[in-house]
């Protein structure tokens, strides 16, 4: 080893940095995400009104960028840390350099560049305004003043951190392959994770069966608009018709007018299973981007696909706003 | 004015980083924006400019001289109409008082003035000037507020400003040194204040000046060169120094000379002037020079504070990569200057400019490296990727990925560009000399051309598209003359690039074009005012360019009608074919004038021949001619002879006598008219062979002898006869020598008749000649 704080110090030291200005340290979340964006620990907190601070590790699949362990800085699966300061604070800067210091990088002996790059996610119709903060030309964290999520204008804005912490690590340890990056003292980041590269980008590339993937995305679209329709049902009942739906609930038979059965209990807003509705919409994502490495979608069909994703999520976003609007009024009384 | 009547003023609006695609507008605009409201607050006196500065931190500008008091001024003001400010006994009205009361005067003190539609009550309302100081702190903050960016943002709530990124702090300041004051206000929530901050690293924290003397130095001396004509000139030092002591470890040396401490303007420009001596003496180790590249320069300076270069290397396995690859990935990715030797080969290094200084750049310098090597990497990945699947494999590929939406997919857009280049052939002038071997490259180079948009290296750095398909091309053993074509085929990119190298590959690429224009037009994506999102008005540029350049004889007219109907299957006589025509036409104009500079009425003149447009190179020789003679006295008067003999035949349309008899020799009574026709029967068939020759310059000289008949005919002929059997003769004579003389080969007409006329747009058209 040459030197250089090992990974996994390094994502120590970094959730402790955070840890200490306030931030929730979070798990990573059990499903195959692009980027800790796509968590509910972002996506949904970034939504409404309510202050936030969370940090959390996050291995993200990026089937595209698979190289079969062959590349030196490529990874179908790599490593983020992810932070979301929501308000951002007016020192938002000055905190992540100093985050930077915490892992070993003396700024003065380097050249850190704030480098124009605005972040965005077509399929979760999220968007910001930002920076790829290039250290001594290396891309080492994405800094995002978050303006759209799910469709939705953020009020208050988040700022989003997402540090490539594989990179990093094989900066601080100056080598030169990622696989040679020391996890810890005794292992490498390679003898944890080589296989595992390898074996994802043959199934990504090659193996995948693309009749396979669509299907397992119509199918999750098809229980994730499901999902919803029962909480359209409900919500309609909600405006005017809530009285009508009451009376008739008490007086007859709900009205036999063909539409279905009555709704489940699980549709009351309270547990209502929004979390699943956005998890389906990850595995639809998922899929589409293992697709997408398969070269097995044409143009048109891309912006489809993309299109479906997205309107999930839009969805998915608008009931959260709804709910935690409808949590706040039902507060004061 | 003297000084005590003036101050200055100092504004700086501290930011995250800037983009440095905006930067240069950011600062013009404020600039703009602070002068335009200081001028309407009355405070730019005679002397006021005001100067602007930026870096990716901040916004300067600075007033070194305006007014420190507001001066007085007085104005009418109008009030009701008399007819309406006193009833019929003559009393006022309600409409009259309160006009009076409402700026605390009597009805009695108005005035009466008289308008265009009567007569009003007015007052004359003075208003005393105020202090500069109150005058700022509501002008800045709007000033401020009206700044507008391509991409702005929120950064706390949706209620908040939106900037191009968020404000950090303002510094305002009026007046310099013991006199000095804070100009308070508030935007985006921030108070404004008299700190300003150095460079992140270098000089950090807020730092209080007291106007813009002091506010220099302090930046400079904590790592700012504010104004971005300085940093150009320091990293142009730096990349030439670091080039220079390259290899001799005297780069740090020679930096710490000069800039450490930073001082004094004066002292800093004298140390970087002379830093500039001392490397001229310098021997060269070896000669070294970056890939000039102003593009990424400007975007340099504009993303530092404080610019320095050095100078990294690589392995030079990597050279084996093509050339193109290896810059675009160290330019467009890594931001950094390619390096060449004196015979212009790619070296094995590159220079980065970083925003910073420290004692020891090796740490920077390997952290370049090793990103440099494994972008190499990655580019020789996709390079081998792709080399696994032949270009003409993926071109069943195509199939699979969409043009346009109404267009189809890219293998329908190469089989209408096969029927196209086909269609050439057929036009083809022989003396060209295309050998059916090189139309068989061109055919192959059309089917393999696009095919580069399904490989890796292509997916990744998409400004190689066309060089990459030639690279892979040649690499799959291609013929050179095919390769080159693929390579060439997106040439010329604008009107001052060159048109590709070879023969094949300006086939390939005309086809390529015209097929983008004419589809284009069809599938309704014409381009309007500023926007041209299908880049037809570029294609048509290529196309023009081309055609006037390397193909001869080629009528673009009769292609775009015939690809029209056989290519993307219009409609015969479909309205679109005459904007495609109208938009070409367009085009030849444009290059005419902006590339082979010919002046405006050249170009109308030879535009609206008879001959036309169509065939680029043809119109460039005519106008190139015309233009020899133009100035010449005789085609002054020629230009009114043919604008009059037009006028004419303008007038006389309605009757339809002109041009619809033959020309009856016996009819001609007059000895004018009589050597009018003589001249024009010779000099019609001179014409006839001149021009079958081109040989344009002759042609007009030719012409040139015209002028005394048609001259003596107009001063001694009526047209306009009694006998309308003369009246029809002279008429059609007229009308022959226009059609087969004046506007054959270009239309004197359109010729400016005086000097000077030429440079004003439009001038032909609004002058009368005769």
């Amino acid at each position: 080893m040459s030197g250089g704080m090992t990974f996994q110090d390094m994502m120590i030291r970094l959730s402790q940095y955070w840890a200490s200005r306030g931030c929730v340290i979070a798990l990573p979340f059990d499903l195959e995400v692009g980027a800790g964006t796509m968590c509910p620990e972002t996506f949904f907190r970034v939504l409404g009104a309510a202050p936030w601070r969370v940090a959390y590790v996050q291995p993200s699949r990026r089937p595209a960028d698979g190289r079969y362990g062959e590349n030196p800085n490529r990874l179908v699966k790599h490593t983020q840390l992810q932070v979301i300061l929501k308000p951002p604070p007016d020192d938002v800067q000055d905190l992540y350099l100093d985050s930077l210091e915490s892992i070993g990088i003396n700024l003065r002996e380097h050249d850190v560049r704030f480098e124009e790059d605005n972040w965005e996610s077509p399929t979760l119709g999220a968007w910001g305004v930002g920076w790829q903060v290039m250290l001594d030309g290396l891309e080492i964290t994405q800094f995002t003043y978050f303006q759209q999520c799910g469709g939705i204008d953020l009020d208050p804005v988040s700022v989003e951190l997402t540090y490539g912490l594989e990179r990093i690590a094989a900066f601080l340890q100056n080598v030169n392959n990622v696989f040679d990056v020391q996890w810890n003292e005794l292992t490498r980041y390679g003898e944890l994770r080589l296989k595992e590269e390898l074996e994802i980008s043959v199934y990504d590339f090659e193996a995948a069966d693309p009749d396979f993937c669509r299907q397992e995305f119509d199918l999750c679209e098809k229980e994730a608009l499901r999902l919803l329709s029962v909480w359209k049902r409900e919500k309609r009942l909600v405006g005017q018709e809530r009285k009508e739906a009451a009376k008739e609930r008490a007086g007859r038979e709900p009205a036999a007018n063909g539409s279905g059965p009555s709704s489940p209990p699980w549709a009351d807003p309270k547990r209502f299973p929004l979390q699943k509705v956005f998890e389906l919409c990850l595995k639809c994502s998922h899929l589409f981007n293992i697709l997408d490495a398969r070269g097995a979608i044409s143009v048109t069909e891309r912006a489809g696909l993309i299109g479906r994703v997205r309107r999930l999520a839009c969805r998915v976003a608008e009931i959260d706003v709804q709910r935690k609007a409808r949590a706040m009024e039902a507060q004061p009384a | 004015m003297t000084a005590k009547h003036t101050t200055s003023l100092l504004l700086e609006i501290g930011c995250e980083e800037i983009p440095a695609r905006f930067l240069e507008a950011a600062q013009r605009d404020l600039g703009d924006c602070i002068a335009k409201a200081l001028a309407q607050a009355r405070l730019m006196g005679e002397s006021s400019v005001a100067q602007t500065y930026s870096t990716p931190r901040r916004l300067v500008v600075h007033v070194p001289s305006i007014l420190l008091k507001q001066p007085a001024r007085t104005e009418e003001v109008t009030g009701p109409p008399v007819k309406a400010a006193f009833d019929s006994l003559g009393n006022p009205t309600r409409a009259a008082e309160s006009f009076a009361a409402k700026y605390g005067k009597q009805v009695a003190d108005l005035r009466r003035v008289t308008r265009p539609k009567g007569e009003y009550l007015s007052l004359e309302v003075s208003e005393e000037g105020r202090d500069t100081l109150q005058v700022l702190v509501e002008v800045l903050p709007s000033a401020i507020g009206q700044l507008t960016f391509p991409k702005s943002m929120y950064w706390t709530s949706k209620s908040g400003v939106r900037f191009v990124r968020p404000i950090r702090w303002i510094l305002a300041l009026m007046g310099e040194g013991a006199s000095a004051q804070v100009i308070p206000f508030e935007f985006a929530g921030l108070k404004s204040g008299n700190e300003t901050r150095g460079h992140r690293i270098l000089g950090p924290g807020g730092v209080p000046v007291d106007g813009f003397a002091r506010y220099a130095q302090t930046l400079r001396e904590r790592g700012v060169e504010f104004d971005p004509q300085w940093r150009r000139k320091l990293l142009r030092l730096f990349i030439d120094a670091s080039l220079r002591t390259e290899g001799t470890g005297k780069t740090a040396d020679l930096a710490r000379k000069v800039f450490y401490p930073a001082g004094s303007l004066a002292d800093y420009i004298a140390r970087a002037e002379g830093l500039q001596k001392e490397m001229e003496t310098l021997p060269k180790p070896v000669d070294l020079t970056i890939v000039t590249d102003a593009e990424l320069e400007t975007w340099h300076v504009n993303s530092t504070e404080t610019p320095r270069a050095l100078v990294g290397h690589f392995n030079e396995r990597f050279l084996r990569l093509p050339r193109e690859v290896l810059v675009t990935v160290m330019r467009d990715h890594q931001k950094y200057f390619a390096v060449e030797d004196g015979e212009g080969h790619l070296r094995p290094c590159f220079v980065a400019v970083l925003n910073t200084r420290t004692e020891d750049e090796s740490l920077i310098k390997r952290g370049h490296e090793r990103v440099l090597a494994a972008r190499f990497t990655d580019a020789e990945f996709f390079w081998q990727a792709d080399q696994r699947v032949s270009l003409r494999d993926r071109a069943p590929m195509l199939a699979r990925v969409i043009y346009q939406e109404k267009l189809g997919t890219y293998a329908d857009k190469v089989n209408r560009t096969l029927l196209l280049c086909r269609e050439i052939f057929q036009q083809l002038p022989a003396s060209l000399g295309i050998t059916s071997a090189k139309k068989h490259a061109a055919l192959e180079a059309i089917q393999l051309c696009k095919c580069d948009l399904t490989t890796q290296m292509v997916q990744e750095f998409t400004e190689l598209q066309g060089i990459v398909g030639g690279l892979y091309a040649q690499a799959q053993g291609q013929s050179a003359e095919v390769a080159e074509a693929i390579y060439d085929h997106y040439k010329p990119g604008n009107m001052e690039d060159s048109c590709p190298r070879s023969v094949v590959g300006c086939l390939v690429a005309l086809s390529d074009k015209l097929d983008t224009v004419v589809a284009g037009f069809w599938a309704g994506l014409d381009p309007t005012g500023s926007s041209d999102q299908f880049g037809l008005r570029r294609a048509g540029n290529g196309v023009v360019k081309i055609a006037a350049e390397r193909l001869p004889g080629l009528h673009l007219d009769g292609l775009a009608h015939r690809h029209l109907s056989t290519g993307v299957g219009a409609e015969p006589n479909s309205p679109i074919e005459r904007r495609v025509k109208d938009f070409l036409q367009e085009r030849v104009e444009y290059y005419l004038r902006e590339v082979v500079k010919l002046r405006y009425d050249t170009t109308r003149a030879v535009v609206n021949s008879s001959l036309g447009w169509s065939d680029p190179s043809d119109a460039v020789l005519r106008g190139k001619a015309l233009e020899s003679l133009i100035d010449s006295a005789d085609y002054r008067a020629l230009s009114l002879a043919a604008k009059r003999t037009r006028n004419i035949l303008m007038k006389s349309a309605a009757d339809e006598e002109a041009g619809m008899n033959h020309l009856a020799p016996e009819l001609m009574k007059e000895a004018e008219e009589q050597s009018l026709y003589d001249a024009f029967t010779s000099i019609q068939k001179r014409l006839v062979e001149l021009e079958a020759r081109s040989d344009y310059e002759a042609a007009f000289r030719e012409l040139g002898g015209m002028r005394q008949p048609i001259d003596g005919f107009f001063d001694q002929v009526l047209v306009m006869a009694e006998q309308p059997e003369v009246r029809a003769n002279r008429l059609a004579l007229l009308s022959a020598i226009n059609t087969q003389v004046f506007s054959r080969l270009a239309d004197l007409s359109e010729v400016a008749a005086d000097d000077g006329g030429a440079e004003k747009a439009g001038a032909s058209e609004n002058r009368r000649g005769g």
